[in-house]
């Protein structure tokens, strides 16, 4: 894209340039590593607070608006600039091309405006906790008409109308990135970088990439349709008949189940964007420290890409409560259940590339581990909240809490701790404390479960969540003990944070300098120098002729880059 | 490990299929794409066609980004039309839609317009891409028979559908078809805003090509841009002729 005379140009432009105001894939996906670090910092502090005031009402005191406010920008900040930024735009970012042995992005500047809008939609979040009112009310889910309706809260004034600015960036700044990662794999990989030699982390992203274009499309529409709404008086999503505060709301005839519909159209989708680049990343990590190959590559392939399809279809999962018809009902609890199968695929085949292998227990194993741990302990129970009967029962409880925290939450941030310990080195050329990630992988692996498995007990037990204060409720006081627990392990886990948060900040300056292939890995981009050159590959792509995991049983024979010199017997076509 | 091969070598490299260790290369394997080498270079005449390829590429899945927008906007549309609403001082259930009266005449003259600047962009777009083949050689392009400002008039033209659509708008509002006035009004005004919006952006980037004399841009960067644009603006007519056909035959 760029001459040589205008690369070295660029080379001796200022730091200003070079770290801020770039359109380098690297620098890039480093700024939306640390937007989304800011976000799970605010994201977690606002999760201690909360669970502070359910179990000790008066220590932290707030009124139930605050408290809901909480949950929504608890919900929205680890959903969409946590889960949904760091695994995808992050290390998408900085590894897609670098792994397909592509100098840039396709569309390096949409890379570069892809960070900016997300930035923004950052900014215009957390503004509303400065705005009278505070943040929203309704949730990340912001069902109508609570969300619809300027009167209905102290929230749901500007602060609502700043989430729906927020999430309309943010939708606009993700279909914007996601385009590189439906095309840079089509168009960059370098020469003998056939598709079935793509590593599976970049297989996730590209089929990601297609989920973010379309669910984001929809979410956008309905937030538009949501603001008209609000400020020019149309009833898309407010019900007639609706008396607040004594007056009649001048709204008629919308549909509220309308909102959840495009909502989930988009939410659902949205949890495999959040959890298939996390599941890419372990099938790669998996085989690269089990010194094997992935079991069944094509097969891996075949289900992510399934996955991202029935992803498509299962949304109505999430409204059995509403009111649905039950053939609508079974149709969707069917297809819930399907998507079990190719997840469980990955599952499988994860234990078979493991089994019988060498397995290296580095930081980044612990939590490849830990992440299939709490991924098959979360997804157990998905096929029960896929029965209508079962999860009319348990819908409004702790249960969803938990299986959603576990499946997508947990799993998912383990994915990205194991990816930070496995990429830093060539990252920031430097390698993270082992003993530290230890540290850090058994405080965070005890602190999920004991957080979230006892959330289990008390949604089956009755304990409805999203409720600020429960006092005086006989049979939710009995459970106060349960939730004290939860409260103290989710504080411990928290706090455990620290850790990781001194392992990298010391790291970054002090720790032991990089080679270039520490975890003697096969993917093209351990065959730059760490950290990676501002060059990337240069002039020169890398020549593939080997696929992604070639590890060989036999210690001794070792592994074979992929950009290797093809093996004497290969025949050449 | 690590080895980098010149570029002359990259091209004579065979293409390997074959997915892990052991596997047999084979030619179905391999899935398209070209070879990715940064084969693009500006300045000269391959970098251009590159730039090209990769602009035509990126609208292409934008416009399935809009597509899906659109897809689900019409849903929407067909299940508010469909479903009554629970009127809970009358006990019973109410169809509120109803039929909005389109001002046909006036739709029909700005699909026309749409139509005809879809006509002439394209005009311009196969004039500007002949005159690229002289100006890659630094020639002036002879005049051709036919060579109008075709561009000037398909952002004329995309102006006048703009203005035809706010005298809908105006038609309708003087009707008291107001936005909030009924779901089917709401959506109306809807699809054809959130049309008219993606329709100016299309807009911005012809006006960006037609005054590039002004703004100092590259020929070969305006015929890329129009040629991109092009792409979307019939896309921009197509789904105008959709949302018209919607609005007609699910009019409720």
């Amino acid at each position: 894209m760029r001459s040589d005379s205008s690369i070295s140009q660029r080379l001796q432009t200022s730091r200003l340039r070079r770290y801020i105001f770039t359109t380098d894939h690297k620098v890039i996906g480093i700024q939306y590593f640390f937007l989304s670090l800011a976000a799970v910092l605010i994201g977690a502090v606002l999760s201690a607070l909360m669970r502070l005031h359910i179990v000790w009402p008066k220590a932290p005191a707030m009124r139930p608006e605050t408290y809901l406010s909480l949950v929504t920008m608890h919900g929205t900040l680890m959903v969409f600039f946590v889960l949904s930024t760091v695994p995808q735009n992050g290390f998408g970012s900085y590894f897609l091309p670098l792994q397909l042995g592509a100098r840039e992005m396709h569309f390096p500047r949409l890379n570069a405006a892809g960070f900016w809008i997300t930035l923004a939609s950052f900014l215009v979040l957390i503004a509303a906790f400065h705005v009278p009112g505070g943040p929203s009310l309704a949730g990340w889910t912001q069902y109508a008409p609570l969300s619809a309706l300027a009167q209905a809260g102290p929230g749901q004034g500007l602060g609502t109308d700043l989430w729906l600015v927020s999430i309309g960036l943010f939708s606009l700044g993700s279909m914007v990135s996601a385009v590189n990662f439906i095309v840079t794999p089509i168009l960059r990989r370098a020469p003998g970088m056939t598709l079935m030699r793509m590593p599976l982390t970049c297989w996730a992203w590209f089929v990601t990439g297609v989920l973010i274009l379309l669910a984001f499309a929809v979410l956008l529409a309905a937030a538009i349709m949501l603001m008209c709404d609000r400020h020019a008086g149309t009833s898309f999503f407010v019900p007639g008949g609706l008396v607040m505060s004594g007056k009649p709301v001048d709204h008629r005839g919308g549909s509220p189940l309308l909102w959840q519909h495009l909502f989930w159209f988009f939410g659902h989708p949205e949890v495999y964007i959040a959890i298939l680049p996390a599941m890419g990343l372990i099938s790669h990590l998996v085989s690269v420290f089990a010194r094997k190959p992935v079991f069944s590559y094509k097969v891996m392939v075949a289900a992510t890409i399934a996955i991202g399809a029935l992803g498509f279809m299962v949304w109505g999962h999430h409204m059995f409560v509403s009111g649905m018809n039950p053939y609508a009902g079974f149709a969707f609890s069917a297809l819930t259940t399907a998507i079990a199968v190719p997840s469980a695929v990955e599952v499988f085949n994860w234990l078979a590339t493991m089994y019988r292998g060498r397995i290296r227990y580095r930081t980044p194993t612990l939590f490849s581990i830990g992440f299939i741990s709490l991924f098959v302990a979360g997804g157990l129970t998905g096929p029960v909240l896929a029965q209508p009967a079962l999860d009319a029962y348990v819908h409004d409880t702790y249960f969803v809490v938990a299986h959603f925290h576990l499946i997508m939450a947990m799993a998912g941030l383990f994915a990205i701790f194991a990816a930070t310990y496995f990429w830093f080195p060539k990252m920031f050329g430097r390698m993270m404390s082992e003993r530290l990630g230890a540290v850090h992988f058994w405080i965070t692996l005890f602190g999920a479960y004991s957080t979230f498995m006892p959330m289990h007990l008390l949604g089956i037990a009755g304990h409805p969540r999203r409720y600020a204060e429960l006092t005086g409720v006989q049979y939710v006081a009995a459970m106060a003990p349960l939730q004290k627990f939860v409260t103290v392990a989710a504080i411990v886990t928290i706090c455990g944070q620290i850790v990781f948060l001194m392992n990298f900040f010391w790291s970054l300056r002090k720790g032991p300098t990089a080679e270039a292939n520490p975890w003697e890995c096969t993917t093209l981009e351990w065959s730059l120098p760490s950290p990676t050159p501002a060059r990337g590959f240069g002039d020169k792509a890398p020549v593939v002729s080997h696929g992604p995991y070639e590890y060989h049983s036999q210690p001794e024979r070792g592994y074979v880059m992929q950009n290797a010199a093809p093996r004497e017997d290969q025949t050449l076509i | 490990m690590a080895t980098t091969h010149d570029r002359v070598d990259i091209e004579r490299r065979p293409k390997l299929g074959g997915g892990g260790p052991g596997k047999i290369p084979h030619r179905r394997g391999f899935g398209g794409g070209d070879d990715g080498g940064d084969r693009d270079r500006s300045g000269d005449f391959s970098s251009s066609r590159q730039r090209l390829r990769r602009g035509r590429i990126g609208v292409a899945v934008g416009i399935a980004g809009v597509s899906t927008l659109f897809i689900g906007l019409t849903v929407a549309y067909m299940v508010r039309q469909s479903t009554p609403h629970w009127d809970p001082i009358l006990q019973r259930d109410i169809y509120d839609w109803k039929p909005i009266s389109l001002p046909y005449r006036q739709l029909w003259i700005n699909s026309l317009l749409l139509a005809l600047s879809s006509a002439t962009l394209e005009l311009a777009r196969r004039f500007m891409a002949k005159k690229e083949e002289f100006a890659v050689m630094c020639i002036l392009p002879p005049r051709a028979p036919w060579d109008w400002p075709w561009l000037n008039l398909t952002v004329g033209l995309g102006f006048a559908f703009l203005a035809g659509q706010i005298l809908v708008w105006n038609t309708l509002r003087a009707q008291g078809w107001y936005l909030r006035a009924n779901p089917s009004s709401s959506f109306f005004y809807l699809l054809t805003g959130l049309h008219a919006a993606h329709l100016a952006g299309g807009l911005i980037a012809l006006l960006y090509a037609a005054c590039g004399r002004w703004l100092r841009v590259r020929f070969e960067s305006q015929r890329i841009a129009v040629d991109v644009t092009a792409w979307y603006w019939h896309f921009m007519g197509l789904l105008w002729f959709c949302i018209f056909a919607l609005l007609h035959f699910a009019k409720g």
